[in-house]
């Protein structure tokens, strides 16, 4: 209230020079600015810094299979801290600094209070120039000129009459100038500016009777997290069993980290509806916005857009918002701890893995925790083709790697979604054979981890012949008497031939896609379903091939 | 505070003899209700000191998204000629701008020795750079590139710091006064969030719900009496229609019964109020929130569904969704209309920490309502669909065998509600291994219990016309 007069007194004065320019000097010289604080408000803490700390990391919902990307961290993690707060008696603001920059504020809940909380706030303004300069719009600053020549600085009290724009315009006794706009260095000075803080801060009102000091619980979502599943399978020699180990792989984007924290992640896909983050204000550079600055020896091309441009910059310096975690700087350091396994258990519908011993969650860090380590699990090698009745020249088979997961094969355990990586021995060297990625896999569940294409045994689909059997035409009036639909039935013969370049006989499933309405009335080798579609399981001798034909009807 | 803010005014008053400036109104009581869809409206009391005849008013600190086309000024004894919306704003460029023609003070620094000289000048143009005219010398400004400052000796009318509203009006009597101005604007918005807290073991949940207000409208509402509308009314222009949330989201509905009871809320027409219970200060890209539902022990249940479409063929298990339901009745739940919102689930994890599972989008809710919200997907109940056989029986008949696998991993039964989508037309079940349900003519409904641990298989024929 007391600003609403120093400014009014400001404005009215502008019409009267000198003398009287004093006396409003001194009407508006009261000093401080008061801190924005709510009504009723009776003074601002600070809660202490944490003295417990839990850290659940949940991996990007709509992530495929595949590993982390640390540039780009779409998951999010839920954070509680329990801290220490010390209330005076009556209505205060109390401040939780240091929360992650990627808070969600709509997330937070606060607990712990004996009589509740009024309301929450997070504050969108961050102190940054140009947040110090819009706040001191209409108030008093002290301009400082140095001389260049003698280093001597001059000190004037003013007050900013503008920030539009990027461009300041002051006032003081002299006048009304631009700031920087004269070649002389010059800069403002600001006092009594408070309410903004370095780093979001989430705050709430509350009220007490008595002074309290009291453990409060502050748990919130926040972005800039993400986890995976890291997992090594190592094929044994003979080429029947592999071993199979993994990482959780986890990560902070957050300018903030998270000392000696209780770690855990969570697999399992989670609903997430949240897409907007409220904007926050980090504040845009201040470019000393002058009046046109061309000079004789400039080309006049640039005076036509002049014009038209400056509405459109006036606007936009006004909604200087940006989002909070826009370009977070690459992470840095990886951090690996192996001696211990995550625990698991179960948290509803997912997978709760706990970290076994705290651990510091730092700012932008990876970390890596075991999660299993498991040996000698039977595999099956098997290849196999998806054919499509259209078929092309030769084409590669695929190889798959195919186990259970059960207690028989020495897991029995759920298997995140993750990247699997895997290597074979050859000779005394490990080499990578392939990368790809498995899905959530529940226990019991079939594990099938793609190889990739094997050139050695080659696919080719042959159609033979077909036949329209006109003799059997059934006929359809659809408009009576004018249009007829007439209806036959159509026979294809495939020959489809397998081919095996290996020392080794090797099983083989080909697996058709039939057309709508379509299917093999005969074929020469015995026919199984799979998933509903038609199957052939084949073996491939060493060095030769097998030829497969089949007759498909469509009506 | 309030005494010498007067002597201060009447210091100021005094001291500044200017006829022609507008008057400034500035004390003022906000009120500010805010729709559900990014539109408010402000009103803001204050006192006017109204002089006799005609004359502009200024009011400073509107909301910088104002929409002037709504603006409305009453107050006893005043006949208003017209508003104007004042936009342009005060820069060094359009300060200079609005000087052409006019005389400026130039102060000259020697760059060796610091002196200063002073000189009048007038500004001719500020097409690109500045032509000053300098007694009978015409020179641009700072062509040299040598230190000049340039005094200006008043700020141009309707230059402004911020957009401001001014409103010309013709006073009857003279003297102070209240009035209301009020408009509507953007940028300012609520929603509810929600947070409940699954307890698995009694099959209940505690729901906390929170009104979230969000400010961007430029400008901070400083000790205002803010209501809160739950329904988004008709705004004719482009800016508003559907909130952002409707467009593209599940199709899944989340309101399984619609509630038939009415609370103690006050209501607008069709629409519930939410006031706060005291005034606060809406700062500028500030998220405030208030709580407004505290409630513990609902019943809740916990359940799965899995959604097939039709002739949907998975060639690899996939989960079924995590289901819980609850009511808003005031038997036996929420007891409290909801108003649009995010609910985030959480559940305690074996040490009782409360643990994130998932959160779900709800839309305007009447009390009474029976809500089913999906948080996520199962990690262990998966279910595979497969299309068994399709024969086309003749030209326009076609018949499907479906067989529906499911597995559970958990150490205890389950039910998964299968929802089989796309019966269009005169489809027909013609066989299936267990009894199902017909929840609307398209679609479907089979509650098929898979033990712990377990399988389950559920087959079924259609017959289609397609």
């Amino acid at each position: 209230m007391r600003k609403a007069a120093n400014r009014r007194a400001t404005l009215r004065c502008r019409c009267v020079l000198a003398a009287s320019a004093a006396v409003c000097a001194l009407v508006s010289a009261t000093p401080a600015i008061p801190a924005e604080t709510p009504t009723g408000a009776s003074g601002e803490t600070a809660a202490d810094t944490p003295s417990e700390i839990s850290v659940t990391v949940y991996r990007a919902p709509f992530r495929a299979a595949g590993s982390i990307n640390l540039d780009d961290l779409e998951g999010f993690a839920l954070i509680s801290e329990t801290r220490t707060v010390h209330l005076a008696a009556g209505t205060q603001r109390l401040r939780f600094e240091g929360v992650a920059d990627g808070i969600e504020p709509s997330s937070a809940i606060v607990t712990g209070f004996p009589d509740g909380i009024l309301e929450k706030n997070r504050e969108g303004k961050l102190l940054s120039p140009s947040a110090l300069i819009d706040a001191a719009v209409g108030k008093q600053v002290t301009l400082l000129r140095t001389d260049k020549k003698t280093g001597k600085a001059t000190r004037t009290v003013g007050t900013v009459l503008s920030d539009a724009a990027g461009g300041v315009v002051f006032e003081t006794s002299e006048g009304i100038e631009a700031l920087r706009c004269s070649g002389l260095p010059e800069t403002l000075s600001f006092t009594g500016i408070n309410g903004l803080s370095a780093t979001p801060t989430l705050s709430v009102l509350v009220r007490t009777s008595s002074p309290l000091t009291q453990t409060v619980t502050l748990s919130y979502l926040a972005r800039g997290f993400d986890w995976s599943a890291d997992y090594v399978a190592t094929l044994s020699a003979d080429g029947k069993t592999m071993d199979l180990g993994a990482w959780v792989t986890l990560a902070n984007g957050n300018g903030v980290g998270f000392p000696s924290a209780r770690t855990q992640v969570v697999a399992g896909r989670v609903n997430r509806e949240s897409g907007d983050v409220e904007p926050l204000d980090v504040g845009g550079p201040i470019f000393a916005q002058c009046w046109p600055r061309g000079s004789t020896s400039d080309s006049p091309e640039y005076l036509q857009f002049k014009r038209t441009l400056q509405f459109d910059a006036a606007r936009d310096g006004y909604s200087k918002a940006v989002f909070a975690m826009a370009a977070a700087p690459r992470l840095e350091h990886v951090i690996v701890t192996g001696a211990r396994n995550a625990e698991q258990e179960q948290l509803g519908d997912l997978k709760l893995y706990r970290v076994p011993d705290r651990t510091t969650v730092a700012s932008r860090q990876s970390k890596q925790v075991r999660l299993l380590d498991r040996q000698a699990i039977p595999i099956d090698f098997l290849y196999g083709a998806d054919l499509a009745s259209e078929g092309a020249a030769s084409i590669p088979a695929s190889l798959l790697l195919r186990t259970s997961n059960t207690a028989a094969n020495h897991l029995g355990l759920p298997l995140p979604s993750g990247r699997v990586a895997v290597f074979a021995a050859s000779g005394s060297e490990k080499l990578l054979r392939h990368e790809s990625g498995i899905r959530d896999l529940a226990v019991d569940e079939e594990v099938e981890i793609d190889l990739g294409q094997s050139p050695d045994v080659q696919v080719t689909l042959e159609k033979e012949k077909t036949n329209i059997d006109s003799a059997h035409s059934r006929s359809l009036p659809l408009v009576p008497g004018v249009l007829m639909l007439r209806s036959v039935d159509i026979d294809d013969v495939y020959r489809v031939a397998v081919s095996n370049a290996r020392a080794e006989p090797v099983r083989f499933e080909l697996r058709l896609q039939l057309p709508e309405g379509a299917r093999v009335v005969r074929a020469d080798r015995p026919l199984g379903t799979k998933n509903g579609r038609p199957i052939f399981r084949l073996t491939i001798p060493a060095h030769g091939g097998v030829s497969v034909r089949y007759q498909t009807q469509r009506s | 505070m309030r005494t010498r803010l007067l002597a201060a005014w009447l210091t100021a008053s005094l001291l500044c003899l200017a006829p022609n400036s507008p008057a400034i109104a500035a004390e003022r009581t906000l009120s500010v209700t805010i729709y559900a869809d990014d539109l408010a409206l402000v009103q803001d009391r204050r006192e006017i000191d109204v002089k006799s005849g005609r004359q502009r008013i200024e009011f400073q600190d509107v909301s910088a998204q104002i929409r002037p086309e709504t603006v409305s000024l009453t107050a006893a004894d005043i006949g208003i000629v017209e508003q104007n919306f004042d936009f342009d704003l005060l820069t060094p460029g359009k300060l200079m701008e609005k000087a052409v023609g006019r005389e400026v003070t130039i102060v000259r620094v020697n760059p060796a020795t610091g002196a200063e000289t002073r000189e009048q000048a007038q500004v001719l143009a500020t097409n690109g750079g500045v032509v000053l005219k300098i007694g009978q010398r015409i020179e641009v400004l700072r062509d040299d590139g040598l230190p000049v400052r340039v005094i200006f000796d008043k700020v141009p009318d309707n230059l402004r710091a911020r957009p401001t509203l001014s409103v010309t009006i013709i006073g009857g009597r003279a003297g102070t006064r209240p009035a209301t101005l009020s408009y509507l604007t953007p940028g300012l918005g609520w929603r509810a969030d929600y947070v409940a807290l699954y307890d698995e073991g009694g099959g209940k949940i505690d729901v906390q719900g929170w009104v979230t207000l969000t400010n961007s409208s430029g400008t901070t509402y400083e000790n205002a009496q803010t209501l809160l509308v739950a329904g988004s009314p008709s705004q004719v222009d482009g800016a508003g229609g559907q909130p952002a949330f409707h467009r593209g989201v599940q199709p899944r509905s989340n309101l399984q019964q619609a509630g038939t009871e009415s609370g103690t809320r006050e209501r607008l027409g069709d629409y519930y109020l939410y006031p706060l219970a005291e005034r606060t200060t809406i700062a500028n890209l500030q998220t405030k929130q208030v709580s407004f539902l505290d409630v513990h022990s609902v019943p809740a249940e916990h359940g799965y569904e899995f959604r097939n479409r039709w002739l949907g063929t998975t060639e690899t298990p996939q989960s079924a969704k995590s289901i819980y339901s609850f009511s808003t009745s005031t038997h036996a739940g929420l007891g409290d209309q909801l108003p649009a919102g995010v609910l985030r689930f959480y559940m305690r994890d074996k040490r009782g920490d409360p643990q994130f599972i998932g959160e779900s989008r709800i839309d305007h809710t009447p009390m009474g309502s029976t809500l089913s919200l999906a948080t996520g997907d199962a990690f262990d109940v998966k279910v595979r669909a497969v299309v068994d056989k399709r024969t086309r029986v003749s030209a326009f008949d076609w018949q499907s065998e479906m067989r529906y696998e499911f597995t559970n991993a958990l150490p205890r039964p389950v039910t998964v509600k299968l929802l089989q989508d796309g019966l269009w037309g005169d489809s027909r079940i013609s066989a299936e291994s267990q009894k199902s349900t017909r929840r609307s003519a398209d679609t479907a409904e089979w509650a098929v219990t898979v033990p712990a641990n377990g399988k389950a298989a559920l087959t079924a024929t259609f017959d289609t016309r397609f």
